[in-house]
């Protein structure tokens, strides 16, 4: 303790006052990102009534959660009013296969780009980064065509052929560069072993995956999870995904606007994100960062 | 256990040739070490007989089969690597047993080969352990391990001990020479350490360039290097080359080389009359002689001579000296307890027998 202490600097007026300041600028600048979360949280425990009497800021009067039941289960979307339930498994349904194809596929691709060089490796991996910097509104009309020609349109197949094939481009490159880490002489000794591709893949691999594997798991559900312009453009009324719905939910105007069912349908929709971000969330950043093997 | 027959092995990059036709035979049970600065070639040459790198041309042979198109799990035989590749997420057992289960060895079979291995090479108590666990030379161990678990034909070394302290390096090394005499197996070794390879090998192949300058015994190599770059890269401190003209004088053929000795330069006849080469054509000619530090050593073992000491480097049981001989530096080594002086002129003698003679212009042996 007294070694700490010769680090700390001595407490003058000066230094104090900076703390201060440092700790009001902080909590100045954590309300004014928290207010907008608070109001959605807020309004969506509240009932109608008290909404329009009260304060946007006023704490709600109890916790009423009728309007994340009729979000769920009750709102009209477009002329069905089965509330979002269905559409949530519609996403659910789409996210995961998707998640896991393209994760898939691109630990697959980082390997074979890593460990197995061919001819061309480098041109082929820049062609499929290029795919990171192409806009979705580029590929909605070929990829429209493509649907049609599979005959997949307007199903959640087709949204989850869109996202993995999509999401290739930003897997692969998070698993090669991941990759590219792991010495070759694992790969060398293993085939000295008798193992082959896959059997290399599986595991040697693999099993030294999971930071990136995170990653990719993460970044790959936000954005599946996340996405209006797919949804939107290749399914229409029940296929539909989770985000399109929560969308015609709040512009469906039967009457009065249900700004508590709104902001409910909101929080609804963004669980699954924020639920995947706090379980693995601080493998997150580790996975990104994670180097060199130690063999 | 089978013999190794490289034939004109030749490999290129592209226009690039790494390799420039080698041609090495290896008895059954012998140990080869190849030898080399980096960039000689060796590791590919290494790579190409483990078959992770193909043979652009010429063939390589293990006992009577070819196996220039044959996929290294089925060539038999194992390699150790430099940085030991261990599979991280795996056991020492199951790092050991992976050859064995790829080739599909029931279980029980595999954990008895393991567990031998293990004893063998004293490290049964790690088997549940993780390579992340282990130190340096235990990580050394498990790579041997492996190698050895699958009793192949031919054992593969690339640079294994490069990774350890001093002090490792040279016990791995009694080990690795312990486990050959009694598996009697063919090894090949890549090193760029000299001593190393003067330590192990039945024979030593020095590369340079993609070229085998001399593929022979360590005595002979040291003894009779066929060129200086040979002669420069084996032996520490590296043997001294004088430029000298030779002469014939009385007693037969000598070299001319001037000492400095009381701070004056006096001339030393060097006698060239035990060099196996005729010479005759040499007479009024350059020769560069090249003599081991060992060769020039304290007076009373062959043709004495004054010479001054400009600095002594004490290596423990022997003593450097540098001398000056046509105002270049030369070493000389005498044992310790005899150059006691830091400076000043002493007797030294000179044991020409062990000189090598070679040609200034292709700085090849004259033999």
């Amino acid at each position: 303790m007294s070694d700490q202490a010769t680090f700390n600097q001595p407490r003058t007026g000066a230094s104090i006052a900076l703390r201060v300041l440092l700790w009001a600028v902080l909590i100045v600048f954590a309300i004014w990102f928290l207010l907008p979360a608070y109001v959605v949280v807020g309004t969506s425990l509240k009932g109608l009534e008290e909404i329009r009497g009260g304060s946007l800021l006023a704490l709600p009067h109890e916790l009423n959660f009728s309007s994340w039941r009729h979000a769920w289960s009750e709102a009209c979307i477009g002329v069905n009013c089965t509330g979002l339930e269905p559409y949530f498994w519609n996403s659910v349904g789409m996210a995961i296969p998707s998640v896991i194809i393209s994760t898939l596929l691109g630990a697959l691709t980082g390997y074979s780009l890593t460990k197995f060089k061919f001819k061309g490796a480098n041109l082929v991996f820049a062609l499929i980064l290029f795919g990171c910097f192409v806009p979705f509104q580029v590929v909605i009309l070929p990829m429209a065509v493509t649907l049609g020609k599979i005959g997949i349109t307007n199903t959640v197949y087709g949204l989850i052929l869109v996202h993995s094939v999509y999401g290739m481009a930003f897997t692969t490159l998070f698993f090669r560069n991941y990759y590219v880490t792991i010495p070759d002489e694992l790969v060398r000794a293993a085939t000295i072993d008798g193992a082959g591709f896959f059997t290399i893949f599986r595991r040697i691999i693999l099993p030294l995956s999971p930071p990136i594997i995170v990653v990719s798991v993460i970044w790959q559900f936000t954005q599946i999870w996340n996405d209006f312009l797919f949804g939107a453009s290749f399914t229409t009324g029940g296929a539909q995904p989770i985000m399109v719905a929560m969308n015609n939910l709040v512009n469906t105007t039967t009457g009065v606007k249900q700004y508590n069912v709104d902001m409910a349908a909101a929080l609804i929709t963004a669980a699954p994100t924020i639920f995947v971000y706090i379980i693995a969330g601080r493998y997150f950043v580790r996975g990104l960062t994670a180097g060199s093997v130690k063999g | 256990m089978a013999s190794l027959t490289i034939k004109n092995a030749v490999k290129r990059y592209g226009n690039v040739e790494v390799l420039k036709g080698v041609d090495i035979d290896l008895q059954d049970g012998e140990f080869l070490v190849l030898l080399g600065a980096s960039g000689c070639g060796k590791s590919t040459l290494l790579n190409m007989i483990a078959g992770l790198e193909s043979v652009t041309e010429g063939e390589i042979s293990i006992g009577d089969r070819v196996i220039n198109d044959v996929h290294p799990k089925d060539r038999d035989i194992a390699m150790v690597f430099q940085s030991y590749a261990l599979y991280p997420n795996m056991t020492v057992a199951k790092n050991i047993a992976f050859g064995l289960e790829m080739r599909g060895v029931p279980k029980a079979e595999r954990e008895t080969a393991v567990l031998e291995v293990a004893k063998m090479l004293q490290m049964d108590h790690l088997l549940d352990r993780k390579p992340g666990q282990l130190s340096g030379g235990q990580r050394q161990r498990v790579a041997m391990g492996r190698a050895l678990v699958r009793r192949p034909e031919v054992f593969l070394f690339d640079e294994p001990l490069s990774n350890l302290d001093a002090k490792l390096r040279l016990e791995m090394r009694t080990e690795i020479k312990r486990l050959h005499k009694r598996l009697n197996a063919t090894m090949v070794y890549v090193t760029h350490d000299q001593i190393e390879a003067l330590t192990l090998a039945d024979r030593i192949a020095i590369l340079k360039d993609g070229e085998v300058q001399q593929l022979a015994s360590p005595a002979e190599i040291y003894d009779q290097p066929v060129n200086m770059f040979v002669a420069g890269l084996v032996g520490s401190p590296p043997m001294n080359f004088i430029k000298s003209k030779v002469t014939q004088a009385d007693t037969g053929l000598v070299a001319e080389v001037s000492v400095l000795a009381n701070g004056v330069e006096q001339p030393m006849l060097l006698d060239l009359s035990q060099q196996p080469a005729d010479l005759t054509d040499w007479i009024g000619r350059e020769v560069i002689v090249g003599l081991r530090p060992e060769a020039i050593t304290q007076d009373g073992q062959g043709a004495s001579f004054d010479s001054d000491i400009d600095v002594t480097e004490a290596t423990g049981a022997d003593t450097l000296c540098v001398l000056t001989w046509n105002g270049q530096e030369v070493m000389a080594r005498v044992s310790s307890g005899y150059a006691q002086i830091i400076e000043g002129t002493m007797a030294f003698s000179i044991d020409m027998s062990r000189a090598s003679l070679f040609d200034p212009k292709t700085e090849m042996r004259l033999s």
